[in-house]
């Protein structure tokens, strides 16, 4: 386990383009971020017991810098249910991809369904680091319902910033899903916000996407961290 | 820390270097201005000597024995590097460059610029242009608008300061703001052009330290010092309205990159919800800008979004309550005691809700009850006065004597929206010559109160009372 520093550095010294998904989940946990159980299993073995350990159901993604758009290439394997099915899931991926340098297969525990937001960051050229809030999922692009900010932000500036997209409505308990605990949700904007300025030698972009909030919290579900 | 504005602005001593004796020159203007405005020493330049308005024309900034607090070089491109440069020698500050033809102008321009900044850095002057209008200031007799006041007329001393990147955008709203109501609304104005050295941040710093500046108008197409901007954008307007334009909106910046967010970072998206959580004001068009100098510039701000309106015209009320939604705004409910009175006195066809429609029968004096009625409600936080003055029992004069008694109490906003030909020219004119605010649609006079009860609500988010912060005196 390395500090956030040592993290980028040794990741800036190996003139990186980006953070797997599980060294920028580690960044997150290292500020204070609650993240979905998970562990980087190494072999079929190793995935099973963290499957184990979690319980069931899992999602199981393959950890590679060749491989930066996963579901693309069918690289993140959801709602698996029993040992055999992580199993078989594994000697997949080792199949599929043989000829990439494979970091290892995370195994993590699904997290429930909810609403999907997205945080990000961005460095701008006139205001240096920003942060995005908004709708996540898979069409965020199109649906385009999202607010910046400056980084850092104040947690009021991130409280604002909440209520300013145009389905606000979403996160006040939309037809029978849980209401999303705004306090938390901007606990978290000023977080990674003030990670893009603590480290904005090293990070040129970064993407939550999704952060699911459900009944037990709120959870970054995929994460990349894109370095300058 | 001073702001960098400041050492302009106080200067004792003046120096106008390319003092021009053609009339009407850019030279010969800035001479002319401060040979006969500004209370402090003014010196003039030109390389043929000679005198100009009764003054001296010294052949070189050298040549003068006295200090010279600040100075403005008119001289072509080609040579104001080394006209700089003499400036430095002379121990001048504070120079104020008009000329175009810079980095705006091609290679070569930018080359004279990168020659100037070395310059500027050796002998450590502060540089407003290069490509500018520069300073104006009726209140200190500061001029340095070329353009000579048969053409660019000069708005006199109020409380807007105007800070521009666009100079002819500048000479234009100048011009603009000399014919509005009583023309008495300038401040500060800086037109900062090419930004080689003073920028829109440095200019914002300083008309939001000026205790005469009461609310900043700002016209920007991009930023050299964006961060900054925001930052002190949000510390200024909890103190004073800023309000305006930033131009060039075309969507630029997003790129299909590595991730979404980079994907989705628009320019114009990122500063407009900058310039929003900064509590600037953003209009679009050119006419919204004249609306904010007549609505802060005149108006109390409003302590709730509750709004009354008054209409002779069916239409018109229907479309202003359009704009009271599209605005955020909201339709008061009249307390029962001004409700009663006005359902007791007037006739059972006016419609006595909000919109009070006293439709083609209206007199003055139904405008009277009706307006006052309004006003004096304290369920009501602004008022909006509609008038088609084309009904034949309405006596204009009576009803302008009425509006401008309630329009001079400044106790809420209240707002004029005079609609049709030439009666309703006339009207509008003369309430306007009093700053009365009026508009030539209802939309533009709601939509004037929306801008005032988006500050107050901005205000009241971050703990201030929007009671006090007055812009009008």
């Amino acid at each position: 386990m390395s500090d956030n520093k040592t993290l980028f550095q040794e990741a800036k010294l190996e003139n990186r383009e980006a953070l797997l998904e599980h060294e920028a989940k580690e960044v997150l946990k290292n500020m204070g971020v609650k993240i979905p159980p998970s562990k980087l299993a190494k072999t079929e073995d190793e995935a099973v017991s963290a499957a184990e350990s979690f319980d069931y159901p899992v999602v199981m993604k393959l950890m590679s810098s060749d491989v930066l758009h996963k579901t693309d290439a069918k690289a993140v394997i959801i709602d698996l249910n029993s040992p055999s099915e992580v199993r078989e899931t594994f000697q997949d991926f080792m199949t599929r991809f043989a000829n990439v340098a494979v970091a290892g297969v995370l195994v993590e525990k699904m997290v429930k369904k909810g609403i999907e937001l997205i945080i990000g960051t961005n460095t701008d050229d006139d205001f240096g680091p920003v942060i995005l809030f908004g709708v996540g999922g898979v069409l965020v692009e199109a649906i385009k319902d999202v607010v910046f900010r400056m980084c850092p932000t104040t947690k009021e500036q991130a409280f604002d910033a909440i209520n300013e997209i145009r389905a606000k409505v979403i996160l006040e308990g939309f037809r029978g899903l849980p209401a999303v605990n705004k306090n938390e949700l901007s606990d978290l904007l000023v977080k990674i916000s003030q990670l893009a300025w603590e480290y904005r030698d090293y990070i040129l972009e970064m993407d939550f996407n999704p952060i699911i909030a459900n009944e037990d919290g709120l959870f970054p579900v995929d994460a990349r961290i894109i370095l300058k | 820390m001073t702001a960098r504005l400041e050492k302009y602005f106080n200067a004792k001593s003046f120096c106008v270097v390319g003092a021009s004796t053609t009339p009407n020159k850019p030279g010969n203007v800035v001479a002319y201005n401060f040979v006969h405005s500004f209370p402090g020493e003014t010196y003039l330049v030109n390389p043929r000597g000679g005198e100009l308005y009764n003054k001296k024309l010294y052949k070189s900034i050298l040549e003068i024995d006295a200090q010279i607090d600040a100075a403005c070089i008119i001289v072509p491109a080609k040579y104001t590097p080394q006209t700089l440069k003499q400036c430095g020698e002379k121990g001048i500050k504070n120079v104020i460059i008009t000329t175009g033809g810079f980095s705006e102008a091609g290679e070569e321009g930018l080359q004279l610029q990168q020659q100037m900044l070395e310059i500027m850095k050796k002998y450590e002057i502060n540089v407003i242009g290069p490509n500018c209008l520069g300073l104006y200031s009726p209140a200190l007799g500061y001029d340095t608008m070329f353009l000579p006041s048969s053409k660019l007329k000069r708005p006199k001393s109020g409380p807007v300061s105007i800070l521009t990147q666009s100079g002819a955008f500048g000479a234009a709203f100048i011009d603009q703001l000399s014919r509005l109501g009583s023309g008495q609304w300038v401040s500060k104005f800086v037109s900062y052009g090419n930004a080689s050295d003073i920028n829109e941040t440095d200019s914002l710093e300083y008309v939001g330290n000026d205790s005469n500046t009461k609310m900043v108008l700002i016209y920007l197409e991009d930023f050299k010092d964006g961060r900054r901007f925001m930052e002190k954008a949000r510390e200024i307007s909890l103190r004073k309205p800023i309000m305006g334009i930033k131009a060039n909106r075309t969507e630029t910046g997003a790129k299909a990159g590595a991730s979404h967010t980079a994907a989705l970072s628009s320019d114009d998206v990122i500063v407009d919800d900058l310039m929003k959580d900064a509590g600037i004001i953003r209009v679009t068009t050119w006419d919204q800008l004249e609306d904010c100098v007549l609505a802060f510039g005149t108006q109390p701000l409003p302590l709730g979004d509750k709004v009354a309106i008054i209409t002779d015209g069916g239409g018109a009320g229907v479309m202003a309550s359009d704009m009271v939604s599209d605005c955020n705004l909201k339709l008061a409910k009249f307390s029962l005691d001004v409700q009663t009175k006005l359902n007791e006195i007037f006739p059972s066809f006016y419609a006595t809700g909000n919109p009070i429609d006293i439709t083609g029968s209206a007199t003055a004096e139904d405008y009277k009850i009706a307006l006052e009625a309004a006003y004096n409600d304290p369920e009501v936080n602004s008022v909006v006065n509609i008038c088609i003055p084309v009904i034949p029992d309405l006596d204009i004069n009576e009803y302008m004597k009425i509006t401008k008694e309630i329009a001079k109490r400044k106790e809420k906003p209240f707002v004029t929206a005079l609609v049709g030909g030439e009666e309703a020219d006339f009207a509008a004119a003369e309430l306007l010559r009093e700053d009365i605010p009026v508009f030539t649609s209802p939309g533009r006079a709601v939509r004037a109160l929306g801008m005032l009860t988006d500050y107050t609500n901005y205000l009241r988010k971050h703990g201030v009372d929007p009671s006090s912060i007055s812009v009008e005196e």
